[in-house]
């Protein structure tokens, strides 16, 4: 049994698909001039239809790899930009806490503390962000004197020393009053120039 | 041969991972959030760091204030309290001054921390183009630290102000009252004595300094 038995209209079908469609010269003209009457697709559109027709990409392995990190780069980037730390979107105003710098300036001021009997001094203040581990003064001699140069902006600086963890007011510094954390600061005046 | 695909592997794989590490760069090369340690307490300093920059006044003082609380570990109830009395003060100075820049709003603040009056910051209102006020200032708020009663304190800065003295002259000034007072005299003595003979006259007292201590090199 074949499948013409089955289906009598598929060999009918057939057979009239291949037969030849006979057209007249006059039939054709009239479907060619209606065919130029037609105003030409604008380009702009076929751009369109040709970025929205679907297709399929292939990608090398290392290709694929090689997109898929610059995607992460671009999110990393792009979430580190505008998400705080905590997690909480930055909503366009500069970061309310930046630790400050060590200014950029040509006044080199000298901290001095003296402390025979200590193992470790820093200098703490708004020049290192408050930051107990930052600058850490250097032992120059045996007689317990510590002694750090920094570079400082000129204007009026407040600071204190952490003597093995306990702070302590520069001994030879005006005194800031305490901020209400228990200590009191020192104060030191730059005004320009070098004071090594 | 399983040399030659491992090879050709690295070699496809090299770009990737140099990739990957450039983009992981800005994320790394950010600096730590120094406030990341107020926790809960840092959405009230945020919004005092916002009003005082709402209301034209430096925020700076504000973030060294919070930075410094938690220098000190601090509680975070404690900071944002600190940081509260400080845009107090920075507003009580500007009201005071009527002008100022960060530095000498700052200055003022931390006068009348020490316990100046507002009222006294207003004789410092009217100030030649180029003279500063932060001088002065530095040298009240640590006289006021030492024990002199700030009447005392108030009198003896305005006089040199008035006078026209200089960063220097309040400077010996603050130089020999702290001499005498390390030598036992009592501080409000000790800052007439001082103002009555010539502020900047040094005594045999200011040379030496106290045993133990070295003489700091200061930025004058």
């Amino acid at each position: 049994m074949t499948d013409s038995e089955l289906h009598p209209y598929v060999e009918w079908i057939a057979r009239e698909a291949r037969r030849p469609v006979v057209t007249d010269q006059a039939a054709r003209d009239r479907v060619m001039a209606a065919v130029r009457a037609e105003p030409a697709p604008l380009h702009r559109l076929s751009i369109w239809s040709r970025l929205l027709a679907p297709r399929a990409f292939t990608f090398s392995p290392a290709g694929g790899a090689l997109l898929a990190a610059g995607l992460v780069g671009i999110g990393v980037f792009a979430g580190s930009m505008a998400l705080n730390r905590d997690g909480r979107m930055s909503v366009g105003r500069p970061p309310v806490a930046v630790a400050p710098q060590l200014p950029v300036s040509n006044t080199l001021v000298r901290f001095v503390y003296v402390a025979p009997n200590a193992n470790q001094v820093y200098v703490v203040g708004d020049f290192n962000g408050w930051d107990t581990t930052k600058t850490p003064l250097v032992r120059t001699a045996s007689n317990g004197v510590w002694t750090v140069a920094l570079p400082l902006s000129a204007g009026r600086h407040t600071y204190s020393f952490v003597v093995d963890g306990s702070w302590s007011a520069d001994p030879h510094a005006p005194l800031a009053p305490d901020d209400g954390f228990g200590h009191a600061n020192s104060v030191k005046l730059v005004r320009g120039g070098s004071s090594l | 041969m399983t040399h030659g695909v491992l090879r050709r592997a690295a070699r496809a794989l090299a770009p990737t991972a140099a990739l990957l590490a450039l983009s992981a760069l800005p994320a790394v090369a950010q600096d730590p959030d120094p406030f990341a340690k107020l926790e809960n307490n840092r959405f009230a300093v945020e919004l005092l760091i916002d009003s005082a920059n709402a209301a034209g006044l430096p925020s700076n003082p504000l973030r060294e204030v919070a930075l410094q609380g938690i220098a000190k570990h601090a509680d975070g109830r404690k900071i944002v309290d600190a940081v509260r009395k400080e845009l107090g003060l920075l507003r009580i100075a500007r009201e005071a001054l009527s002008t100022g820049d960060e530095q000498e709003l700052t200055a003022a603040a931390s006068v009348l921390r020490a316990g100046a009056k507002p009222t006294q910051l207003s004789t410092f209102r009217a100030r030649k183009k180029g003279r500063t006020v932060l001088e002065p200032f530095i040298d009240w708020a640590d006289f006021l630290q030492r024990g002199v009663p700030n009447e005392e304190a108030y009198t003896a800065i305005t006089k040199l102000w008035q006078d026209g003295a200089d960063d220097d002259t309040f400077h010996s000034l603050w130089t020999n009252v702290k001499a005498d007072i390390s030598q036992g005299l009592n501080p409000g003595t000790a800052l007439q004595n001082r103002i009555r003979e010539g502020p900047g006259r040094a005594s045999p007292a200011t040379v030496k300094p106290p045993e133990g201590q070295q003489e700091n090199q200061s930025s004058r």
